[in-house]
């Protein structure tokens, strides 16, 4: 113990006895690794597993049933219909299963004429939604159907920002021009990336304020405000309880929880079964195209991924191997400068390992400051990536295991750019430097 | 004690090989006070950096306290030479921004000495080179001579069987020349054998024992003689023969 604190304190005084080299070196491995922890970690929120422990059993079905003939048409359309949503639902096979889209309102507090509107997010959606993604409730729980009711689900921070308070279940919120029972306040709850609605590239948006039931958003003629289609003359403005039901207008996402291979199968099959039904039917002019995707290949399947992100982790990449070039150079000036101590320690007794001993506590000390600063310097180049990229905005935080990481990464940089001056330094001949 | 045989150490570079010492044989016994005289270049400082294992020889043997150093790990090196070897240098070589006291603790850091231990045996160094009040001070705001003693301090406080000095004296003036000689005996007389490169003759006088080195070879080595009968040139063994 009292040879570590040695070395630590041998180290602080070789910064102090030549600061300008040493923190050169530092500001140069901080830019280098900042950089790349701000990329790191914008790539590792859009590539990393939101759900680990279900992710393999969660699906997207779709289904080519545009009404509309096009027989070169071999893809099947990003959202689905009301009634594709019904008759998908319909197989008993998946042990959770709900539609969604995403929406937006104004709500307020009934009563309060006075106060203008808040603009909230909306997430339309069937009450399995929230086992399919694990979404945890802090009060109250989720619809006990999916038939239409007045009934909300707010994220903790709406009904904070709506009440003052999270446990409103039971209280009364207005959206739009409609009053609605609240049953049910989330969690903080943020899905990353957000798999479920690849299909819109929101993938690294916020979750939404408020969740309102399937039926009740087509009664009261709330619409995607993000991906919808029309392929009839219907006028889905008038009258949308029955032209959204009933018409071609394409809107919604599909998520199926299947647990098994043999799930999976079957759900297959059932997809082929539906669609050779309503070919018979008519209803299914366009070439068979039926897709069950996995969450995790969502991204690549809808073609979303972020290729300037991509393009910046490669590049702070390069970046950062240029910086550990430098920052090796430097090192090497500093540790050569030194040689002639490392040859008096070697004369009095110290050993390789000893020296070696010496220059990694050198390293530690390195890496703790080299690790303080590229984290502000990641911090403040994730604020210019989302202020230049504002889908990124999201995707910032760091957790543990990434700070973790992000140290042990800063550890390995600082050693590997020591490494080279550091053997240099302790296997350099004993005697040429003393005299 | 060092036993040497047939000891030769070639200096290499592309063009040139430099034959820096030939066959030599040598033996120091405990205790023993020796000059190593001869003048530049002919190897003394090559020989004195091998006996303290600061450099490698290219063949023939070396043996300290009967074991041969030759196939040694660099931990096994290091160890020997922490224990059994003290060095003084003619630019003292102290750590400029270390104290005296730091200084002199530095090679029983690596022996893995407690603090208290460590600080006994410091304490026993200054109070024998005379510099106990100075341990707080750094080598810059002491004299060459003080320096040189730090240095002698720092070799003897591990209390090491040999003491290595390369020209102790060379930077100081005569009268902390003589100053150092006079510490160097005293601790000789407490039974470390001391091998000293030297210069000057009045300090190879003064030693027990002259060894003489020219041009790589060991020339001489026997106890103490008047000079004038010890310093023979290999011509001029020649010619005499």
């Amino acid at each position: 113990m009292d040879n570590l604190l040695h070395s630590f304190s041998l180290a602080v005084r070789n910064i102090k006895r030549t600061p300008l080299p040493y923190l050169l070196t530092i500001l140069i491995l901080s830019l280098g690794l900042g950089m790349f922890f701000s990329n790191a970690t914008l790539y590792y929120w859009l590539n990393h597993d939101p759900l680990p422990h279900k992710s393999h059993s969660l699906f997207h079905p779709q289904i080519n049933a545009v009404l509309q003939p096009c027989d070169s048409c071999t893809e099947p359309t990003r959202v689905l219909s009301y009634q594709d949503v019904k008759k998908l639902s319909s197989s008993g096979i998946p042990s959770a299963q709900a539609a969604m889209f995403q929406s937006a309102g104004y709500a307020r507090l009934p009563g309060k004429t006075d106060q203008s509107p808040t603009p909230v997010s909306l997430r339309v959606t069937q009450r399995d939604f929230f086992t399919l993604f694990d979404v945890p409730f802090l009060h109250g729980q989720r619809w006990a159907d999916n038939t239409a009711r007045r009934e909300l689900i707010l994220s903790k921070a709406s009904a904070e920002r709506f009440f003052g308070r999270s446990n409103v279940v039971g209280e009364t919120l207005q959206l739009g021009n409609e009053l609605f029972t609240i049953s049910g306040v989330l969690q903080n709850w943020d899905m990353l990336p957000r798999l479920y609605d690849v299909a819109n590239g929101l993938s690294s948006a916020q979750s939404a304020d408020i969740y309102l039931p399937w039926e009740t958003a087509y009664d009261l003629g709330i619409k995607s405000n993000t991906t919808t289609m029309s392929r009839d003359s219907r006028d889905y403005s008038d009258n949308f309880a029955v032209n959204g039901r009933e018409g071609d207008f394409y809107q919604a996402q599909f998520w199926v929880q299947l647990d098994s291979p043999k799930q999976v199968a079957a759900y297959q099959q059932f997809m082929q079964q539906l669609v050779q039904s309503e070919k018979e039917a008519g209803r299914h002019p366009r070439p068979e195209a039926n897709r069950l995707t996995n969450i995790l290949d969502i991204t690549e399947h809808f073609n979303a991924r972020n290729r300037q992100l991509d393009a910046f982790a490669l590049v702070s990449l390069l970046f950062l191997l240029v910086c550990l070039f430098n920052a090796s150079h430097l090192s090497l000036n500093r540790y050569l400068a030194s040689q002639y101590e490392f040859g008096l320690r070697r004369a009095l007794g110290c050993s390789r390992g000893q020296l070696q001993q010496l220059i990694l506590a050198d390293v530690a000390v390195s890496a703790c400051l080299a690790l303080a600063l590229s984290l502000a310097v990641a911090a403040a180049a994730m604020t210019l990536i989302a202020s230049l990229l504002p889908a990124t905005r999201n995707l910032t935080s760091w957790n543990p295991v990434m700070v973790v990481t992000m140290a042990g990464t800063a550890l390995v940089a600082c050693y590997l750019v020591t490494l080279y001056p550091a053997l240099r330094a302790s296997f350099g001949g004993l005697n040429r430097q003393l005299k | 004690m060092i036993t040497l045989t047939n000891l030769s150490k070639i200096f290499r570079t592309e063009l040139i090989e430099t034959h820096a010492l030939r066959d030599i044989n040598l033996q120091v016994n405990e205790g023993e006070f020796a000059a190593l005289t001869g003048p530049s270049g002919s190897g003394k400082s090559t020989l004195l950096n091998i006996l303290g294992t600061l450099e490698n020889f290219d063949s023939g043997d070396y043996q300290l306290d009967g074991k041969s150093v030759k196939g040694l790990s660099d931990a096994a090196v290091s160890r020997l030479r922490n224990e059994k070897i003290g060095f003084i240098f003619q630019s003292f070589n102290l750590i400029k921004d270390f104290s005296i006291y730091d200084n002199i603790e530095l090679p029983l850091r690596y022996r893995g000495l407690k603090a208290s231990a460590r600080k006994q045996r410091i304490e026993q160094a200054l109070e024998l080179v005379g510099l106990h009040a100075r341990r707080d001070y750094l080598p810059g705001q002491l004299s060459g001579g003080q320096q040189q003693r730090v240095a002698i301090a720092r070799a003897i406080a591990g209390e090491p069987r040999i003491l290595l000095a390369d020209e102790p004296t060379g930077n100081l003036d005569s009268l902390m020349a003589r100053q150092v000689m006079e510490l160097l005996e005293q601790i000789n007389q407490r039974g470390c054998t001391i091998l000293m490169v030297t210069h000057d003759p009045e300090q190879a006088r003064r030693a027990g024992r002259h060894i003489q080195i020219i041009d790589g070879q060991l020339h001489d080595s026997t106890l103490y003689q008047p000079l004038a009968t010890q310093i023979v040139r290999p011509q001029a063994v020649a010619q005499g023969a």
